[in-house]
């Protein structure tokens, strides 16, 4: 089964265990598990004060390995956003840039986003809005950064329907009270649990806006991709959130 | 490799996932097409709360009883009780278990209370009368600041070393975490079931390291984890096949003494 990975992340976590891979060491871990290309990020951008310091080391550590593709992390919060983002667009080709509103201390519903997505969208670059990249209940005692609020996510789409955009680390719950105000979002399903996630997701939510990620190295790689391998439902279904809905999006 | 789920909850009327009542034969299939050739019933334990009382444990017991009898081969029950209702109350309804059906083969606590109130020796008791191991829901209460109905990971340990003879099961790895597997080191009644949030990384192996694989069990939550994630990050790791069929279905089956096919 072909799988694309669009929630995968460089870097070590300073509060678990999870190994700074190189490039080479990424891929092979992914491919070990049937992966075969994957957008990846840095998890260092989301504790720096601006990420440009590990967007370059994204690129770099990225650039022998041509099925990981680079998802930079932009901070439009600080003033230099748009230098932030040229330099991302001339280190490119990117397909997709990668929000961390909670960590990067601003509201998804904030206008000052509104030149941002204006930009984004003049570059032809998708976004990826990171919600989460733990489980809130179960983490560092001195991390407290919660997800994105519902609230946020609900009116940053409703202020921008022409932009499609992608929610990463989102729970079941948020998908389906976004859903039934929103079209213009897809869900990637590393934070989508209860049994037979997918089989029920697929109830009320379409196949063509759910799309693979583990959020690796956090979870666990096997884990994320069995969960569609081992899905009870189509295999037309299983393609589109395997790898089509990725190549349609960011037009791989 | 076969798996036995020693953490389950086939009938939970929060999410009715396999019909209201329970199909088993729908949980049966389910859990054949990912290898689970047994599941430990734990009940729909907060069906009525933190704290039911005794005609409440009885609806909820007497759920897993029409399981067991329906389906012998595929399901054993552990009898779930609230220590809070005292001696006589937890001594009756393990024995009513016990007497309704041969399935039983542990006990069930959940978030009544803390691991380390002294209603616990009445638990210990029925344990130690009956020999049933102990699975007491454990969660680290670093982020979840709820004592009273929570154990942490210290609290378990420490009602595991209070009752050396007394088989333990810290439930929740994903959740007692890297903390709580420490607080299980070095104590050889207590043992630790895999299921929890999320399949974080490191996890399985950071325990099979420091409390042996053997005190490891497969455990998913059904309905409220996926099986194929739960399993997943079991096979994912770097342990040895050997290592990795005791956690998955050779713990289980000793601790419970389960002969299955």
């Amino acid at each position: 089964m072909n799988l694309i990975d669009t929630n995968v992340n460089l870097g070590p976590w300073p509060f678990t265990p999870a190994p700074d891979r190189t490039g080479l060491e990424l891929a092979a871990h992914l491919r070990a598990r049937g992966i075969r290309r994957a957008l990846v990020s840095h998890l260092g951008t989301v504790f720096q004060p601006e990420p440009m310091v590990t967007n370059r080391q994204l690129f770099a550590t990225l650039k022998r390995t041509p099925n990981l593709l680079p998802v930079p992390t932009i901070n439009p919060a600080l003033a230099n956003w748009r230098e932030q983002l040229a330099e991302c667009l001339a280190a490119g080709p990117i397909r997709a840039v990668k929000l961390f509103p909670n960590f990067h201390n601003y509201s998804l519903a904030s206008r000052r986003l509104d030149p941002f997505m204006a930009e984004i969208a003049k570059a032809s670059v998708r976004l990826i809005i990171n919600v989460r990249l733990e489980d809130e209940r179960h983490r560092y005692f001195a991390l407290k950064i919660k997800g994105v609020p519902l609230k946020q996510m609900d009116a940053f789409l409703a202020r921008n329907p022409p932009h499609h955009v992608l929610f990463a680390g989102i729970y079941k719950g948020e998908v389906e009270k976004l859903a039934a105000k929103h079209a213009n979002f897809s869900a990637e399903i590393s934070f989508l649990e209860i049994t037979n996630i997918l089989e029920v997701m697929l109830r009320t939510f379409p196949a063509r806006r759910l799309l693979l990620g583990t959020a690796t190295p956090l979870l666990n790689t096997r884990a994320g991709a069995d969960k569609l391998r081992c899905a009870n439902i189509p295999a037309k279904a299983k393609a589109l959130i395997g790898a089509d809905n990725a190549r349609r999006l960011f037009n791989l | 490799m076969r798996v036995i789920d020693v953490h389950t909850h086939p009938v939970f009327r929060g999410l009715n996932l396999f019909g209201e009542p329970t199909d088993l034969k729908r949980v049966i299939a389910h859990g054949r097409r990912h290898n689970i050739v047994h599941m430990i019933v734990l009940g729909d334990v907060l069906l009525y709360g933190a704290t039911p009382n005794a005609a409440q444990l009885r609806k909820i017991n007497d759920d897993t009883v029409k399981v067991l009898k329906a389906r012998p081969d595929y399901f054993t029950g552990f009898i779930y009780l609230n220590p809070l209702l005292g001696e006589k109350a937890t001594m009756a309804e393990t024995e009513r278990c016990l007497a309704a059906v041969p399935g039983f083969r542990g006990i069930k606590l959940e978030i009544a209370n803390n691991a380390a109130h002294p209603a616990m020796r009445h638990v210990a008791k029925a344990a130690r009368t009956y020999n049933l191991p102990v699975l007491q829901h454990s969660w680290s209460t670093t982020n979840i600041k709820d004592r009273k109905h929570q154990s942490d990971p210290v609290d378990t340990a420490l009602f595991a070393r209070r009752n050396p003879e007394v088989k333990v099961i810290m439930a929740h790895l994903t959740g007692i975490g890297f903390r709580g597997v420490l607080e299980a080191k070095g104590l050889p009644n207590l043992y630790v079931d895999t299921s929890g949030g999320y399949p974080e990384d490191y996890l399985i192996e950071f325990a099979a390291e420091h409390l042996g694989a053997d005190h490891v069990l497969y455990g998913s939550d059904l309905p409220i984890r996926e099986n194929s994630c739960t399993i997943g990050r079991i096979l994912d790791t770097q342990l040895s096949a050997a290592d990795k069929q005791k956690i998955l279905f050779g713990n289980t089956a000793r601790l419970l003494n389960l002969h299955l096919n």
